[in-house]
């Protein structure tokens, strides 16, 4: 049983505002509860209260009572709450402290201090659990995001804690993988597990849910019960600002411009040749004989695996070497010609923010600075305010906006995205969506790599499948 | 079957982390520094060897082959062009003959023990060592963030590429700036996450850890130790001579 009574917190780096007001929860032991809401609500500061990273990790002030089977937790350590409280986090990059996915498992165990015979059958009701056996005994750095993110979740459960939180765990899963992911949440849902998910991204849970919790603005505006989940719909959701309910896999949504297949016009048409890439000489990540993209259109790949798409997004823009040749208006562009012309926006944006500062950001890619036009661009991407604060204080949402000005401010005529969506919130995502259909009708062509089935309803004009290559093993 | 089972794997690497220790103090006192002058020329000979048999038994042909190829075009040069040059590329060839002779071997040392030790493995080895966690832990998470910062590093050249941001034109001072800012804030977050994690699976409740790893000197280890005993004792005698 977990009780939150008139919980209050405000963090130190932004005393004006608290972000949990007056909040009041309690969790019977076994319930699924599904936190959510839009960014800054305080789903996320939920459960830093409970796993300790609050006060340890982020400062501030707590008021009210925070209880696990009636003991106030509050002034407990961390590592006091190991083999109780379990956390699977957002980034799967950052979740390990081993290089090999085995002593990952043990590690948890480990530091327990369990025996040997103890920590060695641990592992293995986990692996037989989680159907995880071909991923032992492996590097962290070979694996795909979500194989991370099962591992993080196996390493979490082989503590064989009572409770769990998830936050924003799907955050970096495309479509397949946060289907792996729900099969796991539901491993522990049939194990009797308290389980505490905090996301966006609400429909690949959505059905597993005991309860939801809707918040905005660290207060609890809407609480909906088991048998009232089903009733809920899609129109209740975007008025909370949630995103979409239901589980479409974005493969279902393939629809090629056929006009343009049919008329075929070479004028209008980026035509992708030769595209092929493999780890060696056995094991083929894809193989794209030819991709005909339409100009000045919104175009999502969808399908196979994460590594893949971006792999073939880094081939297109010709920092990865490749032998791919693109013919626009009737030039043939090699890989190396490409380099400068074409603008991608990274899955991970922190590592395209250099400068000290938004403007400075959009300055940079201009082809010749002019300040009054990037202060343009930062108001119509909707961060007018911000030209002087630091990129990385910005949050996910905004820092994904500028990158997408320095898009615009490069002037480069196409312009490649990758999961420009994940870890957004309905409302942020719109706008990211809104900024798509403005470069589109400036002429621009877009190719996005995406799962998100409601973004590419939102802005995509086509989507073409990437097939997963032949796997010889 | 191989998805719902696993049985602990007992393969160890040839050498135990301790003895990859010595190893690595042993290659920079006698290879890269050159202590004890001509006498310990044989043993040297030996040490500089001895880092490609040991990536032979780890199977890392391509970096043993390149390894030797960068040697043996050292000692062409060497032999055949050095006599001959004079001047200002007689020094330049000295250079750098000198320091690629004496840091390849220790370079490699280098490769094989972080390719072949687990963090487990280290661990285990420095608290038979008795080392404190004060120190193991954050070399420990080092070994860990040295691929991140490899990969880190990688994306942001990428993206330097894309948004056109090169040396020249003045901006060579920015140039580093844009390299290393990403580079810091990108890896701190990380460690800082990595942290976080680590905590809430309960690093540092327990004053014993246990260590599902076995570590143990094996006949390969007790060999290297007599060579090691062999090197020493004979430098001893030259220096009492």
């Amino acid at each position: 049983m977990i009780e939150f009574e008139n919980v209050s917190f405000t963090y130190e780096a932004t005393p004006g505002q608290k972000s949990l007001r007056d909040f009041s929860l309690s969790i019977n032991d076994g319930e699924c509860i599904l936190i959510t809401g839009p960014s800054g609500c305080g789903k996320s500061t939920l459960l830093r209260l409970l796993n300790g990273l609050i006060p340890e990790f982020y400062s501030g002030e707590t008021e009210g009572s925070i209880k696990i089977d009636g003991n106030e937790i509050q002034g407990s350590r961390i590592e006091d709450q190991a083999g109780r409280i379990g956390t699977v986090f957002q980034n799967p990059r950052s979740q390990f402290f081993n290089v090999d996915t085995t002593s990952e498992l043990a590690f948890g165990p480990e530091n327990l201090g369990l025996s040997e015979g103890e920590i060695l059958d641990r592992i293995g009701q986990t692996v037989k659990a989680f159907h995880i056996g071909a991923l032992m005994d492996r590097s962290i750095f070979e694996l795909s995001g979500g194989e991370k993110q099962k591992i993080a979740c196996a390493s979490v459960d082989v503590l064989a804690p009572g409770i769990i939180l998830l936050d924003e765990p799907s955050a970096n899963l495309d479509y397949e993988a946060a289907e792996n992911l729900r099969e796991l949440i539901l491993c522990w849902k049939n194990a009797g597990k308290t389980i505490l998910i905090a996301e966006h991204r609400i429909n690949y849970i959505w059905d597993l849910a005991d309860r939801v919790v809707i918040m905005e603005n660290g207060v609890l505006t809407k609480e909906i019960q088991r048998d009232e989940i089903g009733r809920f719909t899609e129109e209740d959701a975007t008025r909370y600002g949630l995103r979409c309910l239901e589980r479409i896999d974005p493969t279902s949504l393939v629809k090629a411009g056929k006009e343009a297949a049919e008329q075929n016009r070479k004028d209008n048409t980026i035509i992708l040749k030769n595209f092929r890439y493999s780890y060696d000489k056995r094991q083929e990540l894809y193989s794209i004989p030819e991709m005909k993209i339409r100009k000045g259109k919104v175009t999502a790949i969808v399908g196979a695996n994460g590594a893949g798409k971006t792999t073939f997004l880094e081939s297109i823009c010709g920092i990865r070497k490749n032998n791919g040749i693109m013919e626009m208006d009737g030039i043939a562009y090699s890989g190396k010609k490409r380099i400068g012309m074409i603008f991608m926006v990274m899955q991970d944006v922190n590592h395209q923010l250099f400068t000290e500062s938004v403007l400075d950001e959009v300055l940079i890619s201009q082809r010749s600075e002019n300040e009054e036009e990037a202060k343009k661009i930062l108001s119509d991407v909707g961060l007018a305010g911000f030209s002087d604060r630091h990129p990385m204080s910005l949050s996910g949402g905004q820092k994904q906006r500028l990158a997408l000005a320095c898009a615009i401010a490069s002037k480069l005529p196409i312009l490649l995205l990758d999961e420009p969506t994940s870890g957004l919130d309905l409302l942020q995502m719109h706008a990211v969506a809104e900024i798509l259909n403005r470069l589109k009708e400036e002429g621009r062509t877009v190719i996005t790599v995406t799962h998100d089935s409601e973004f590419i309803e939102c802005c995509c004009d086509d989507v073409i499948r990437m097939e997963e290559a032949q796997h010889e093993t | 079957m191989s998805e719902d089972t696993w049985t602990p794997r007992r393969n160890k690497s040839l050498l135990d982390p301790r003895t990859k220790l010595l190893l690595i103090f042993v290659e920079a006192v006698l290879v890269l520094a050159t202590t004890g002058g001509d006498r310990l020329f044989a043993f040297r000979v030996v040490f500089a060897i001895l880092p490609f048999l040991l990536l032979l038994t780890a199977k890392r042909y391509m970096t043993c082959i390149v390894g030797l190829l960068v040697l043996g075009s050292i000692y062409f040069l060497e032999y055949t062009v050095f006599p001959y040059a004079n001047g200002a590329l007689a020094s330049i060839l000295l250079i750098i003959i000198m320091i690629i002779n004496r840091f390849l071997p220790a370079y490699l040392t280098g490769v094989y023990v972080v390719g072949t030790t687990t963090v487990s493995e280290f661990k285990a080895a420095m608290d038979k060592l008795h080392m404190p966690d004060a120190l193991t832990i954050p070399m420990c998470v080092m070994f860990r963030l040295f691929p991140t910062i490899r990969e880190e590093n990688a994306s942001i050249r990428a993206a330097m590429k894309i948004r056109g941001i090169r040396f020249g034109g003045g901006k060579a001072g920015k140039m580093l700036e844009y390299r290393v800012v990403p580079m810091i804030t990108c890896t701190a977050k990380i460690g800082e996450e990595l942290s976080a994690s680590a905590l809430t699976r309960g690093l540092g409740k327990q004053k014993k850890r246990t260590n599902i790893c076995h570590i143990g000197f094996g006949w390969a280890d007790w060999a290297f130790f007599l060579l090691v005993a062999a090197t020493v004792i004979y430098w001893i005698l030259g220096v009492l001579a």
